[in-house]
């Protein structure tokens, strides 16, 4: 157990001092504040055009007062969550490469081997010292969120909406730390460190962009602007009837979405933050029976990305 | 010349050697041949639902699907080339600066007879020669599985449609392409050599277009591009991003090439993503001194 924590304190040494990572850390961090400050200045302009269309009503002499569009501040995170489903996996991809390549490439690899516990403490550790770092990372994200949004939306955020926040920050720590396991045991795996990058490249645009990507394609509600059932004038209730003659496609088409760790990700953090308008508003005790089961497949799917990191660093292979 | 053909030949066999990016190439093109599938089993779905609001008397609008044009099934393939092929090229382009540095051949080499301006052009030569070979695979796969869904084959205008929508494809991959090798010229670790590319890709193709559009990220990878925002903040900032946004401005000439009579084509997109083009390769092929391609090259 001691020379887990001594590995773990090492990786948080070399991760302190590696500019690389910083650079990635600041990157995610700008995108993040990007996203937040846009989708508030694109508040501020709808209501600014509210503003000018009420007063256009008033000076034509109707008595008429369109509703005033609502401000939810926490459905503001959604293109930082977007950011941190495409971009941050990427990174956290990087990272979890750069752990192992970084020992193999220095030659320090077979000196760590000859300590006692070998292989298996050694990559124990380096995933207790990347837990560490990633979830200080996703606070700080996720502080960094709330921050633009008080600042830059002008919105206080009371217990519950920091709540909320907690859950967002758990549900990023557990995706980033899915991809950085994954990662790490994949160039463990190997025997070329730039393979398994391009790999695992390969993998996180199947996973991350392809799928969905796919998924929302086959939508039939995506395939015209504004909506196929908006332009047909067609009630959600009627749609509901109408798709449930489709109930295969429509499965196959879930199935897929659901594939991705990405989607579950999304789907978990939009329910709980209120981005989902069917849970805006609602109590996490009521969102939380739908979300069970994707919590759990992320939790196996992490488990799983642990167990293959930890079975892949054998010390035969971390030798080559 | 003829150096520049053998170290084009040179490039090609090693790039025929290195398994990693094929991996890539495999993808891309597994995934340009999947799409217009995808695309028309989708249209036919779309089509079913209409048949069946239709048959319960929800709608009488007419089916929006009903005069879509005949490369409409080509439109998934777009976001396929700025998802996959931008990255196989950059993954491409930086395997190709670093190979001889780590090989500890680049020395070697830089012992013959020969200009560092001919060594860098023959590399993009055999890299874009492979692209070519890559692109035009990936488009007649595309034309084959077109003519299969449309019960015949293509015509001769969507054909030269299809043929100026691969040229145009590959500009814009030998683009990013080109953006690896000035990594890997430049950067002596292969991590961050892949690395900054990657990011200034997520940049162009996510960050630059947001701020123009306010846009989320995931609606970004809608295979058409969106409109910049016409009033506000965003509307000036869009005067700054749109000419950055490559990946935004592929979208646009795609379309246009795809579907768009000649007097609506978007020129300027177009000329966005030569001209991104050519100012990687004069940047690399100009101005790289000899000492940048010396050295070695670390994980």
């Amino acid at each position: 157990m001691n020379s887990v924590k001594v590995f773990a304190a090492k990786e948080l040494l070399d991760l302190r001092r590696n500019r690389v990572v910083w650079i990635l850390a600041a990157c995610l961090s700008i995108a993040v504040l990007v996203s937040v400050v846009v989708a508030s200045l694109a508040y501020r302009t709808q209501v600014t055009d509210y503003r000018a269309y009420v007063d256009a009503l008033a000076a034509s002499g109707s008595a008429v007062v369109p509703a005033a569009p609502q401000l939810y501040p926490l459905t503001l995170l959604r293109g930082a969550i977007e950011y941190l489903e495409i971009i941050g996996a990427l990174f956290a991809v990087v990272v979890g490469y750069a752990t192992i390549a970084r020992e193999k490439s220095r030659g320090t690899m077979l000196l760590i081997l000859t300590r006692a516990g070998g292989a298996k403490v050694f990559i124990a550790g380096k995933l207790v010292g990347l837990g560490v770092f990633w979830a200080l990372l996703s606070i700080g994200l996720i502080l960094v969120s709330a921050l633009s949004l008080a600042l830059v939306g002008s919105a206080g955020l009371g217990a519950s909406a920091w709540g909320r926040l907690g859950i967002a920050a758990v549900a990023a720590w557990l995706y980033l730390m899915f991809w950085t396991a994954l990662a790490a045991g994949v160039t463990a795996f190997l025997k070329r460190p730039s393979t398994a990058l391009v790999l695992m490249l390969g993998v996180w645009l199947l996973v991350v962009l392809v799928i969905p990507q796919i998924g929302d394609t086959m939508d039939p509600d995506n395939q015209v602007p504004g909506g196929l059932f908006a332009a047909l004038a067609i009630q959600k209730s009627d749609e509901v009837a109408v798709l449930a003659h489709f109930s295969t496609y429509e499965s196959i088409r879930n199935a897929l979405e659901a594939s991705s760790i990405e989607k579950l990700y999304e789907r978990i953090t939009f329910a709980f933050l209120g981005i989902k308008d069917k849970y805006n508003q609602q109590p996490a005790a009521l969102i939380w029976p739908a979300m069970q089961r994707y919590t759990w497949t992320v939790l196996v799917l992490v488990a799983g990305s642990f167990a293959f990191a930890l079975t892949a660093a054998t010390r035969t292979r971390l030798q080559r | 010349m003829t150096m520049l053909s053998t170290v084009a030949r040179q490039e090609l066999l090693a790039s025929r050697r290195n398994r990693a990016p094929q991996f890539l190439i495999v993808m891309f093109i597994a995934m340009v041949a999947v799409s217009a599938m995808i695309g028309w089993l989708t249209n036919t779905t779309v089509s079913d639902v209409y048949r069946q609001v239709l048959a319960e008397g929800y709608t009488d609008q007419p089916n929006p699907f009903d005069s879509i044009a005949q490369l409409y099934y080509a439109h998934n393939t777009v976001i396929y080339v700025v998802l996959i092929g931008s990255l196989m090229a950059i993954a491409l382009g930086v395997q190709s600066a670093l190979r001889d540095r780590k090989a500890s051949t680049a020395d070697l080499v830089l012992t013959r007879p020969i200009r560092v301006k001919t060594l860098l052009a023959g590399r993009l030569l055999g890299i874009a020669v492979l692209l070519a070979a890559v692109v035009a695979l990936g488009m007649v796969i595309t034309w084959a599985t077109i003519s299969v869904i449309n019960g015949g084959p293509l015509g001769v205008s969507p054909t030269v449609r299809l043929v100026a929508f691969g040229g145009l494809t590959w500009v814009f991959l030998c683009g990013f392409a080109v953006s690896g090798v000035l990594a890997g010229v430049y950067i002596k670790r292969e991590t961050t050599a892949l690395l900054v590319p990657f990011v200034a890709w997520a940049v162009v193709v996510f960050v630059l277009p947001q701020l123009g559009t306010a846009a989320r990220p995931v609606s970004l990878l809608n295979p058409v591009a969106l409109p910049p925002q016409t009033t506000g903040i965003f509307h000036w900032l869009s005067y700054v991003t749109s000419p950055l946004s490559i990946g935004e401005n592929f979208k646009t000439a795609s379309s246009g090439v795809l579907d768009a009579p000649l007097s609506a084509f978007p020129w300027a997109s177009a000329a966005v993503v030569s001209v991104f083009m050519i100012i990687a390769v004069v940047v690399v092929v100009l101005f790289t001194p000899a000492a940048k391609l010396r050295g070695g090259a670390y994980e």
